[in-house]
């Protein structure tokens, strides 16, 4: 059996099956982070983030747990709330835990891994989930956001912040100043207006991520992957590959790795843990919000990152 | 040029991406894509579109943020670019909501990885739901012994027989109008690692439905084959082919792929050290697909 073969019914079956899971929690995101540009006001994101910046990146990690959003809901909403004043690195580290750090996902876990140590697996993915995405917020605070948002995403910021938590606020004063509030039906169109521009926008690059992933599901023979996962340190590579070529559903990917039999523990940690925070849709939709050079480092660092710590964990875990 | 990008174009988005979404729904073919877990999503997502689609369409006032400076959509104030945009969002659905089939060809079937072991598959939500262990006199969990060693009295009053466990397994599993056990593929891989699952069907004629492929190992006399469903988790691009092999008397003639019923009797022998579901079949005639082709 040759390696590739493209047959487009196939192809269309996948890339469907991935557009009809993912649409729905797409537009969830869009109409939340429409209802944030048309209800809430820019002051009040900042003021229930702790003022101490440890602190305030922790919250943001566990914000997954009371506003639970996939993988592609959470780039949507993110995208908002930075416009709306959140801060970056606030904003990038919700962006990385709400995938793992959610009730639905550890509920996921916890049910495909009956039998196969659920507890152990499901504390070790929203613990280490949790750790990356804190790391993650503490690495970018100190970069410039000029150096991180593309440009479109940058002219559209309320105010221009410098770096971290900082937010600059001169030359924004006329920003929250409106001549006569708007109503209530204003508002909700203009609710509507904002969820349907942020959701054709990013839906563009769920497409595009749909489309690769569902060439690799359905064209790949992925039998030539099945004698790496003898070799403990080779399956971890491979089950991210897999996790960043599938582009699962970071709510649904636990019963995927499960059904991985021949992989070692270490090497489905390995694949729960990247799956959710980089993979191919993601990549697309990540460029949408940031510049490519961040989405590549972001992809490289955290595949080495989570590689390392799952092979180190597999001293204990595979035996 | 305005009202074309930024009032009929995404409206026209929208309507299309609803149309699509409901279609699916209404006419069942979401059945071959998702779970039934998820396929509320995609009839709330496919009337919120409908809802957002009459917002552009209808309502005097029109989406202008992508006029305005503050714009933040990055192929939103290029031309080229909105273009792009709306072809992308258009082309691939329609397209591939038009040619889209029930079910997957051999070849990508095999390119996935045919999964005989029942051991990586997690429950079926659709399996008939099992009496408790104690009411079924389920043979595989005895009472744990006490410190002087007796039975404990609550289990020691009724005690546990797998003819208790045989006449409950009649009650509630499904029959076929010929009497027979109707089972899936996916039981009987589950059968094979369960031991009071395996009782329920060793031995017994049972009827199952799936697809034929030939089977190229352990095929000496060349009367066995595969017969396969896919098994889906949540939608149809993480379904996986799981299989069951199938002894006829005879090969069958029914061509490759296609919808055969299968009658037998169900045997768990144990090859290249694990055991296995083989179904010894009586009868196997070519049958029409079911109306949900996939598992889950």
């Amino acid at each position: 059996m040759s390696w590739f073969s493209f047959h487009f019914s196939d192809f269309a079956l996948s890339f469907l099956g991935i557009i009809f899971e993912g649409i729905p929690f797409l537009l969830l995101g869009s109409l939340v982070s429409g209802a944030v540009e048309a209800f809430v006001p820019r002051e009040s994101i900042t003021r229930w983030l702790p003022k101490n910046y440890a602190a305030a990146i922790a919250v943001s990690a566990l914000m997954g747990l009371v506003l639970p959003m996939c993988e592609c809901a959470s780039v949507v909403v993110i995208r908002r709330l930075i416009r709306k004043g959140l801060p970056l690195s606030c904003a990038i580290t919700y962006m990385m835990g709400a995938p793992i750090v959610s009730p639905v996902v550890a509920l996921s876990t916890y049910v495909a891994f009956r039998g196969q140590h659920p507890l152990e697996m499901t504390l070790l993915r929203l613990v280490i989930g949790f750790l990356i995405a804190v790391g993650v917020g503490m690495a970018v605070r100190d970069i410039p956001a000029a150096n991180l948002l593309q440009p479109s995403m940058l002219d559209s910021l309320p105010g221009r912040r410098r770096t971290g938590l900082s937010m600059a606020v001169a030359g924004d004063d006329t920003a929250g100043m409106e001549l006569e509030a708007p109503g209530v039906r204003q508002r909700l169109f203009q609710a509507v207006q904002s969820a349907t521009a942020d959701f054709l926008d990013v839906t563009f690059f769920f497409v595009v991520g749909a489309a690769i992933a569902s060439t690799f599901n359905t064209a790949v023979n992925q039998n030539l992957l099945v004698p790496l996962a003898t070799n403990p340190a080779l399956s971890v590579v491979v089950m991210m590959a897999l996790a960043f070529a599938l582009a699962l559903c970071s709510s649904t990917n636990a019963f995927i790795a499960v059904s991985f039999r021949m992989f070692p523990p270490s090497a489905k940690l390995a694949f729960l843990l990247f799956g959710p925070v980089f993979d191919t849709k993601l990549f697309f939709m990540y460029g949408a919000v940031f510049r490519r050079w961040f989405v590549l480092s972001l992809g490289i660092g955290l595949f080495i990152v989570i590689a390392l710590i799952c092979n180190h964990l597999g001293l204990i875990l595979n035996n | 040029m305005t009202a074309l990008f930024n009032r009929w174009l995404p409206g026209v988005t929208l309507l299309a991406w609803s149309v699509v979404l409901l279609s699916f729904y209404f006419t069942g073919r979401i059945a071959s894509f998702l779970i039934p877990a998820f396929r509320l999503n995609v009839l709330l997502a496919g009337l919120g579109f409908l809802v957002m689609a009459c917002c552009f369409l209808f309502l005097p006032a029109v989406a202008n943020c992508c006029d305005e400076e503050s714009c933040g959509h990055p192929l939103g104030r290029r031309k080229w670019g909105r273009l792009l945009t709306f072809s992308i969002l258009l082309l691939p659905i329609v397209t591939a909501a038009i040619c889209s089939p029930k079910n997957y060809g051999a070849d990508t079937m095999m390119r996935k990885g045919i999964n005989m072991d029942g051991a990586g598959l997690i429950a079926r939500t659709s399996t008939p739901k099992m009496p408790p262990a104690q009411a079924a006199g389920d043979p595989t969990e005895p009472p744990l012994p006490t410190k002087d060693g007796s039975q404990p009295a609550a289990q020691a009053a009724t005690p546990a027989t797998p003819q208790n466990a045989q006449s409950a397994a009649d009650q509630y599993l499904p029959k076929s109008k010929d009497g027979n056990i109707e089972v899936q593929v996916i039981d009987l891989l589950y059968a094979a690692q369960d031991s009071s699952m395996k009782a329920d069907f060793e031995g017994k004629t049972v009827e199952t439905i799936g697809q034929l492929m030939p089977d190229d190992a352990n095929n000496g006399s060349g009367n066995r084959f595969k017969l396969m469903r896919m098994f889906m988790y949540c939608c149809a691009a993480d379904a996986k082919p799981i299989a069951a092999l199938v002894e006829a008397p005879e090969k069958p003639a029914a061509p490759e792929m296609s919808w055969v019923r299968v009658v037998g009797k169900v045997d768990f022998p144990v090859e290249g050290g694990r055991t296995i579901p083989v179904l010894r079949a009586t009868k196997v005639t070519q049958t029409a697909p079911p109306e949900e082709t996939m598992l889950y």
